[in-house]
């Protein structure tokens, strides 16, 4: 007996129906979909309300998708944390009321004051469906078990992926409080198939268990997911990945406020919009959207945050709007190379934009440099520069560390075109993280960003 | 597919008006609530969530 027919459970897609749906049909979809979402956030979150009053946009008058590009305002986090904090935590911002609660989930207030997000049974279900689509695309089933090393707490972070393994029917193993060492036993103890972390904590763990002489490619690991930070879709991160546990290595983008919005497909290239339940524009710093092939900022509009609608929301991620099917088989957008950067990290040296992701990319091709490294931005009167801190494996004589950074800066001067200072450092010198990595020290004066002109106010 | 969707949709959004104790009430608006996502899944999009359609 099985949960699912064998035929639909051999199918190449969790929803092939929209999965494969062509472009027209899919964006005529869409426009339903966001008519139905501005509808219902001007009806019931007064945020929304104001918002669009104040731009004097109704939601009637967003009558097709260019309505939506060019009239619907953009609304970024501080907007949001102003309207929370009227009456908090939610304040404006809220269109439910709290019967219809199931969780409450904040951020990580790492920039000042944590936004707090209220998630619906319903929000819950379908954040949790957006990882079925990675999940089935990486053939998992319900017969597979999911490991998570991860502390549940009031941060959403892995929360929604393990909402996705009850909505496909499979496994949860828990290892919420232990250290890395327990989890580690853990792992040889109940045989997991699958592991979920970040980047860093994937490779953390590797560390972990050189310590204890554990060989995690030995292990019942067969699928590593990863995400809340850029690495899945850096090949040289993901090889690192792959290598190290023995498995294939997928990767999921999600925004904390808005949701599990990206998942990877089986082309391990890059990641996709989830187009059932998400909206996105990729736009310039004029808030038009980008040519195909061209980087921009990720703007989302979430279908199912009835809770707290989100809609044209700028999450500062810079993205490449693909311009061709990756040859997963899906119609859905296609993101290559995952997160590229952030718009208050994106460096310009020497007229030449620089994203963090293909500085990690570049330093993984200098043989005798590990996966630890920091990137120091400073600014002189005209231009950004940049310094990287890189260290070096374990048993490379000190001798040969200027070497080592001379063959960094000569690949980033053949490959970006722009002279970028490396400094090789002994091994385990750099700070160990086992969430997510800093990597970026931006000693920039403040106001030098990517600023998104127009349509913030009218 | 759909019709027949809608149609057990309705027929749950009885029971549920007609449930008479806190257990079956609670179902009654989960399969309300599922069959909402398949309804949307296949396309056909009425409203944000069931209680916004049938309020």
């Amino acid at each position: 007996m099985k949960l699912y027919k064998p035929e639909i459970e051999a199918q190449k897609f969790w929803n092939p129906y929209t999965q494969t749906m062509p472009r027209a049909e899919l964006d005529q979809l869409h426009l339903r979909k966001l008519q139905t979402t501005i509808e219902y956030a001007y009806a019931r979150s007064p945020m929304y309300r104001k918002l669009l009053d104040r731009h004097k946009v109704k939601p009637e008058q967003i009558r097709t998708l260019d309505d939506f590009v060019k009239r619907l305002p953009f609304i970024d986090k501080k907007e949001i944390l102003d309207a929370q904090a009227v009456s908090p935590p939610f304040g404006d911002a809220l269109a439910i009321p709290e019967d219809f609660f199931h969780q409450r989930f904040a951020t990580s207030g790492s920039t000042g004051a944590p936004l707090h997000i209220p998630l619906t049974y319903h929000s819950a279900e379908l954040w949790g469906e957006s990882w079925v689509y990675l999940y089935w695309a990486a053939g998992l089933r319900a017969r597979h078990s999911f490991y998570f090393p991860f502390n549940w707490g009031i941060f959403a972070a892995f929360w929604s992926a393990y909402m996705g393994v009850r909505r496909l029917g499979a496994t949860v193993i828990s290892g919420g409080g232990l250290d890395s060492k327990a989890r580690l036993r853990q792992i040889d103890q109940y045989r997991p198939d699958v592991m979920l972390a970040t980047p860093t904590y994937a490779l953390y763990l590797g560390e972990t268990a050189r310590e204890i002489g554990v060989d995690l490619a030995r292990t019942s690991i067969s699928t590593v997911i990863v995400s809340g930070e850029p690495g899945g879709s850096i090949p040289a991160t993901r090889h690192a990945i792959e290598t190290l546990w023995g498995a294939r290595c997928y990767e999921l983008y999600g925004i904390a406020e808005i949701g599990p919005t990206n998942p990877g497909c089986a082309m391990q290239e890059g990641v996709h919009l989830c187009e059932d339940w998400y909206h996105a524009l990729v736009v310039d710093e004029s808030g038009n959207p980008v040519e195909p092939g061209a980087v921009g900022e990720h703007i989302v509009t979430s279908y199912i945050q009835d809770g707290q609608p989100l809609i044209k929301y700028r999450t500062h991620d810079l993205v490449r709007r693909g311009d061709r099917p990756c040859g997963c088989g899906t119609t859905w957008a296609f993101y290559p190379g995952g997160v590229l950067g952030r718009t208050d990290h994106m460096i310009i040296v020497k007229g030449v934009n620089v994203y963090p992701a293909a500085v990690e990319a570049l330093l993984h091709r200098i043989d005798g440099l590990s996966e630890h490294y920091e990137v120091h931005v400073d600014r002189d009167a005209t231009n950004d520069f940049v310094t990287v801190r890189a260290e070096a494996r374990p048993g490379i004589d000190a001798a040969r560390y200027a070497e080592l950074g001379r063959d960094a800066e000569g690949v980033f001067k053949s490959v970006i075109g722009v002279s970028i200072d490396v400094a090789v450092q002994a091994p385990s010198s750099l700070p160990r993280y086992e969430l997510k990595a800093r990597r970026f020290f931006d000693h920039r004066p403040a106001g030098h960003r990517w600023q998104l002109a127009g349509r913030s106010e009218p | 597919m759909l019709a027949r969707l809608r149609d057990l949709q309705t027929r749950v959004q009885e029971l549920r008006q007609a449930a008479d104790n806190p257990a079956l009430e609670r179902t009654m608006q989960l399969l309300d609530l599922y069959c909402h996502m398949a309804r949307w899944e296949l396309g056909d999009v009425r409203a944000m969530n069931p209680e916004a359609e049938t309020r």
